[in-house]
């Protein structure tokens, strides 16, 4: 995990300063007037100064102790901009996945078990549609029929949950659901496939010849073992529901890590767009580590290496 | 002979007919080599069946192929509605002439005879819009996934045939890859570059890379357990004939599956994309960019939100349809994970 950190952290790096261009360059436009010193003085505020193994150590050096450096435009630490920003995206995705796992797993059972190919094929055709439904599009919706049916728009200004329960949870209630809806369907379909495949074992249907109550081999037998896989596609769809917060939250104003970092890029304020992917990154690199230990020890027959 | 497409099946049933080979001049002279049609129509009438003889690895005739479609409404249906994308897209705009651009009606009307789908913000038929915009989308969604069709497969095949630190080194790039969600990357990588659609087809390209060579690199590994790689090598095929030759029309099937399960996908994230300001730029009628401006204007006329985000909705829906009967077809063992949540959103 450290090794993949640290490439990440590479690319990172790498990709600020490649891509863009000479960044110095586009922040004097076309300023013919501007002097070598100013230039220089600039490169040296946003860390471009020196070599690439010089700037990447002043970086890495200050990440590892908490110090991100400053935003170019507010000059705001860093660290403080993620401390605000962080709770927000957080609670987002900790939103979605629950909508999602709450909802698609019940329904991924059920489809399961009913068998006959009417609801069967309902699930199939809803699940696809539920991975094609776009997520702004559907909170855009969300909020078009709650203006018009309820004359009712989200509060404005962002509380946290701890301050203002039932104001949170007006404000992140239709942006959840908006990024929830995809990772409902990819669960739905995950739980479903995975029980069809376990009902069909041998063992299950000894059970059930031996006479075991149904519901019992469901819980028993076939729930414990179909989850599994659910846990190993919670790690990919944090990525997706990173994705997906980053949109809501532009489109409801919340401040979360993702409109950060879209401000940040529409604004040119490299060191704050160079963090934040590097924390969005990390947290995803976390999050998949965690999953690989939760599912080595879920599953006893893989070991985590 | 044409490329056919070969069922995988698990590769511990060696050593049975190979799949579909091209084969050189010089390796169809050895008495050893596998007889093409002729050798089959042979075999069938020596009353060797060709589903014994060609287990494990049998090839799928494209009649079956076809066939076997039938049965499948949802990858008809998706067929269907792509097709239906197509055409508008490339024939639209000789069917509805209005000009997207031109801000000639009143603002903001809802449908009508004259526009079906209502005006925009600067009285601008949307219906002429959403065509153009299913040309941004169709367009933006086939390079970049020819980006990633062309860089995923070299990277796969030259991971999967030379093994050793050349995989190593490779896939450590793919992993890092998948170290970053995918949209986030996207953005990232559009918004440094610049917000161009030329931008926003490269990031798009770019991520959905990472899953096509992983998914190559181990159809290639399959592929490679087979002893008609070995007996090229022995005719003396070097590595790019054995892989231009031998490796690739073998891991078509999964390829094919790949490219319309990863063109939702795309789609959707230029989507996302010009939604966010990182892709095709106003005044430019990209379906994501046309419902950022029909959000400031929800209170005066829903219908400008609702168009753009059906047709999206449409495109990605039929690309999924179809996907999922072609997987069913060409290779149920990708499974239902692929292609759903690499990159979306």
């Amino acid at each position: 995990m450290v090794a993949t950190l640290f490439a990440v952290s590479i690319v990172i790096f790498l990709m600020v300063r490649l891509l863009p261009g000479n960044i110095i360059d586009i922040m004097f436009g076309g300023d013919a007037q501007s002097t070598p010193e100013q230039r220089a003085q600039a490169a040296k505020q946003l860390g471009l100064d020196g070599s690439y193994p010089e700037q990447y150590w002043s970086w890495m050096s200050g990440v590892l102790q908490g110090d991100f450096g400053n935003s170019l435009l507010s000059q705001r630490p860093i660290s403080e901009i993620f401390a605000d920003a962080l709770p927000i995206t957080v609670e987002l995705i900790v939103l979605g996945l629950l909508i999602a796992t709450v909802v698609g797993v019940p329904l991924g059972v059920i489809s399961a078990v009913r068998r006959n190919s009417a609801s069967d094929y309902a699930s199939r055709v809803g699940g696809l549609i539920g991975i094609s439904v776009p997520n702004f599009w559907l909170a855009t919706l969300l909020l078009i029929f709650f203006s018009r049916v309820f004359n009712w728009v989200p509060p404005l200004q962002y509380v946290s949950f701890f301050d203002d329960p039932w104001k949170n949870i007006q404000e992140f209630f239709m942006p959840a659901i908006a990024i929830s809806v995809f990772t409902l369907a990819i669960t739905m379909r995950m739980v479903r496939a995975t029980m069809l495949e376990v009902l069909n074992l041998d063992y299950v249907r000894t059970a059930r010849a031996k006479g075991v109550p149904r519901r019992h081999v469901l819980r028993k037998h076939a729930l414990r073992n179909a989850l599994i896989p659910v846990v190993t596609v919670v790690g990919f769809e944090v990525g997706v529901l990173i994705g997906g917060a980053a949109v809501v939250e532009i489109i409801f104003g919340l401040p979360g890590v993702g409109y950060i970092l879209l401000n940040a890029i529409f604004q040119r304020d490299y060191p704050v767009i160079q963090n934040a992917t590097l924390l969005i990154a990390a947290v995803f690199v976390v999050v998949n580590m965690l999953v690989d230990v939760v599912y080595g020890w879920l599953d006893p027959r893989i070991s985590v290496s | 002979m044409g490329a056919t497409v070969g069922r995988r099946v698990d590769s511990t049933q060696t050593y049975g007919r190979a799949p579909a080979d091209l084969g050189s001049r010089r390796e169809r002279r050895q008495p050893f080599a596998e007889p093409g049609s002729a050798g089959r129509e042979r075999q069938a009438a020596r009353g060797v069946s060709t589903a014994e003889v060609t287990a494990p690895w049998e090839a799928v005739p494209r009649r079956r192929l076809i066939s076997a479609r039938w049965r499948n409404p949802i990858g008809i249906v998706g067929a269907g509605i792509v097709g239906l994308c197509i055409l508008t897209a490339v024939f639209g705009r000789f069917i509805w002439t209005t000009d997207p651009n031109a801000p000639d009606a009143e603002r903001l009307l809802g449908p009508s005879w004259d526009h079906p789908f209502g005006t925009d913000d600067l009285g601008r038929d949307t219906l002429a819009r959403v065509i153009h915009g299913a040309q941004v989308s169709l367009q933006v969604g086939a390079v970049a996934i020819s980006i990633a069709l062309v860089a995923g497969t070299l990277i796969g095949l030259l991971a999967g045939y030379y093994r050793g630190i050349v995989d190593l080194l490779l896939m450590r790039l793919v992993d890092v890859m998948f170290a970053f969600p995918g949209l986030v990357l996207a953005i990232v990588i559009a918004g440094l570059l610049g917000a161009t659609r030329r931008n926003a087809m490269i990031a798009i390209g770019i991520i959905i890379t990472p899953a096509f060579a992983r998914v190559v690199r181990a159809a290639v590994l399959e592929v490679m357990g087979f002893p008609f790689i070995e007996s090229a090598r022995a005719l003396g095929a070097g590595g790019f004939r054995i892989m231009v030759r031998h490796l690739i029309p073998n891991i078509v099937a999964p390829l094919i599956v790949l490219t319309t399960v990863y063109f939702s996908t795309a789609i959707l994230s230029e989507a996302t994309l010009s939604f966010l300001g990182l892709g095709t730029q106003p005044p430019e009628a990209a379906w994501g960019n046309m419902l950022s401006t029909a959000r400031s204007y929800i209170d005066q006329s829903v219908w400008m939100s609702v168009f753009p985000g059906a047709a999206i909705m449409l495109i990605v829906l039929g690309f999924n349809f179809l996907g999922d009967g072609l997987r069913d077809v060409l290779d149920p063992r990708i499974g239902g994970g692929v292609g759903d949540a690499v990159v979306n959103k």
